[in-house]
């Protein structure tokens, strides 16, 4: 726990509120970490991976000696001092070659691990010297293979790069923002073979008239384009991860009564009138229907107008 | 145009993503396949294809932003998108409900209603004037700077006659946020358990 001192000033004090639990979050912040061993390349990958991730990066510039799976206090330190609760260690030794360790943590401790390690033929953004995409745009994503339902670790991976990438949740995107899509594909995963690679790659979207509604999209890759092997990976505990699933309650949009929304979007209610009693109803206005002129009275006794009913009358 | 898969995919539009569950080839996916990315692109493209087309189905509002010094005005295409469903884990805990103080316990407990906001503001009859309550030139601090005080029927015959009784005015003002304070304190500290 870092110690917190009481803000002195209105600025610090914004600064503070800003970190503390919200219902609806901040996009998360990923904190790119060079680990002791880390080299050229994986800082080459780090930079990709930053510029698809900004603005919400901090990157560090120094090595740090960490080894997560070991000792994973100084990870939280790290995450709890940035206010970042997505990590990425970059460390390279012999038996794990250019691994990238994707860290999520879930209120400053540790939520899950997961070894990606990058295979050699990488190729990053600067090998495709293209138009890139515009910095803080959404991406889209196209998640390919049956792996990603079905195999813990492959849901994992689902679950980061959707968490890592996706920005801001808003519920109004704009179409010109379109502009990318993140491809991730894995094989099927066959027992008594190693995991099948996840291959990550993304593309710039082209579109061309079809003659339909619905324009033709053709893909254009940008990179970085990267292997993962899977490494080691640590899931979170079922505690954790239950409290960090829930939703709250006060955001659950609230069923009122008699109020629908209808396919199209249209909002309808229906209302419930009292019966309107015709009697009272405000009719012409005319000076010989006032009611001193009522002949129906003491002396004048004619069978007609005695039966016939106040607005009849009127219509004369 | 379009494709159809033997699957049909999944969306999470809030999320603008696409899940294909169709089974891939192993063989044309393995490192040593020359036609590798020609493959993933083609998977790829067919499902960015489909995301497009559900995108575009969503409601759309259009809304129009002038830009004033040009006099242009551009028009912005919005899709709503719906709520994300796939289940992503929080950055932090959902945030906690304040403790009650310990003023607040005793009045549920008693039944007190929290009293009316009544303003800061406080009239003065002497000058026919509207005068803060309390702060600067406040109605509490009134005794401050008066040149002829009365001494309070309460004070007589107490050791506190002799002392001034602006002073004592201003003493009590001192110990009641020093109490305060204590209160707020030891809420705080209540509240931390």
């Amino acid at each position: 726990m870092i110690r917190t001192v009481k803000p002195k000033n209105a600025r610090s004090k914004r600064a503070l509120k800003d970190k503390e639990s919200k219902l609806i979050e901040n996009v998360k912040t990923a904190l790119f970490v060079p680990g002791a061993t880390s080299n050229k390349a994986l800082h080459d990958i780090s930079v990709d991976l930053s510029a698809l991730k900004k603005p919400d990066i901090k990157r560090f510039s120094k090595k740090n000696e960490v080894r997560p799976f070991e000792d994973s206090s100084k990870l939280e330190f790290f995450s709890e001092k940035n206010d970042t609760s997505l990590i990425v260690l970059s460390t390279s030794s012999k038996k794990r070659k250019n691994n990238l360790t994707f860290v999520r943590t879930f209120g400053y401790k540790i939520f899950d691990m997961i070894e990606l390690l990058v295979l050699d033929n990488f190729k990053l953004l600067q090998d495709f010297r293209k138009s890139t995409f515009a910095v803080g745009l959404k991406p889209m994503f196209t998640f390919n293979g049956e792996v990603f339902e079905s195999h813990p670790v492959y849901k994992h991976v689902k679950s980061l790069f959707l968490d890592f990438f996706r920005g801001e949740t808003t519920d109004l995107q704009d179409v010109a923002g379109l502009q990318h899509i993140i491809s991730i594909t894995a094989g099927e995963a066959l027992e008594g073979q190693p995991l099948p690679l996840v291959n990550f790659r993304v593309y710039t979207l082209k579109t061309f008239k079809s003659g339909q509604k619905v324009p033709r999209v053709e893909l254009n890759e940008i990179g970085p384009r990267l292997d993962f092997a899977i490494g080691r990976y640590e899931e979170p505990s079922p505690e954790m991860l239950k409290e960090a699933l829930k939703k709250p309650r006060q955001l659950e949009a609230r069923t009122v009564k008699n109020i629908e929304t209808d396919v199209v979007g249209d909002k309808i209610g229906r209302v419930h009138v009292g019966k309107q009693d015709l009697n009272k109803m405000q009719t012409r206005k005319m000076k010989g229907l006032k009611k001193r002129f009522d002949q129906v009275g003491e002396d004048f006794d004619d069978p007609i107008y005695d039966d016939e009913p106040a607005n009849k009358k009127a219509k004369i | 145009m379009s494709d159809q898969k033997p699957i049909p995919v999944t969306y999470d539009l809030g999320n603008l993503a696409v899940f294909d569950t169709n089974a891939l080839e192993s063989d044309k996916l393995s490192i040593n396949n020359p036609d590798r990315e020609e493959y993933i692109k083609s998977i790829s493209r067919d499902n960015a294809q489909l995301l497009i087309n559900q995108i575009l189905s969503l409601p759309i509002k259009t809304t129009t932003e002038s830009n004033g010094s040009s006099g242009q005005s551009s028009s912005i295409t919005l899709v709503q998108l719906p709520q994300p469903t796939t289940d992503l884990p929080r950055e932090k805990p959902l945030p906690k409900a304040k403790e009650p103080t310990k003023w607040e316990l005793f009045a549920a407990k008693k039944g007190i209603k929290a009293k009316e906001k009544s303003g800061k503001m406080v009239y003065d009859e002497a000058t026919g004037e509207w005068v803060p309550k309390w702060g600067y030139k406040g109605k509490n601090k009134q005794l401050d700077d008066q040149w002829l005080v009365e001494v309070d029927d309460k004070v007589k015959g107490t050791e506190d006659e002799l002392i001034d009784p602006r002073s004592l005015n201003r003493a009590e003002r001192k110990k009641l946020v020093k109490k305060n304070e204590l209160q707020q304190k030891r809420n705080l500290q209540n509240s931390g358990n």
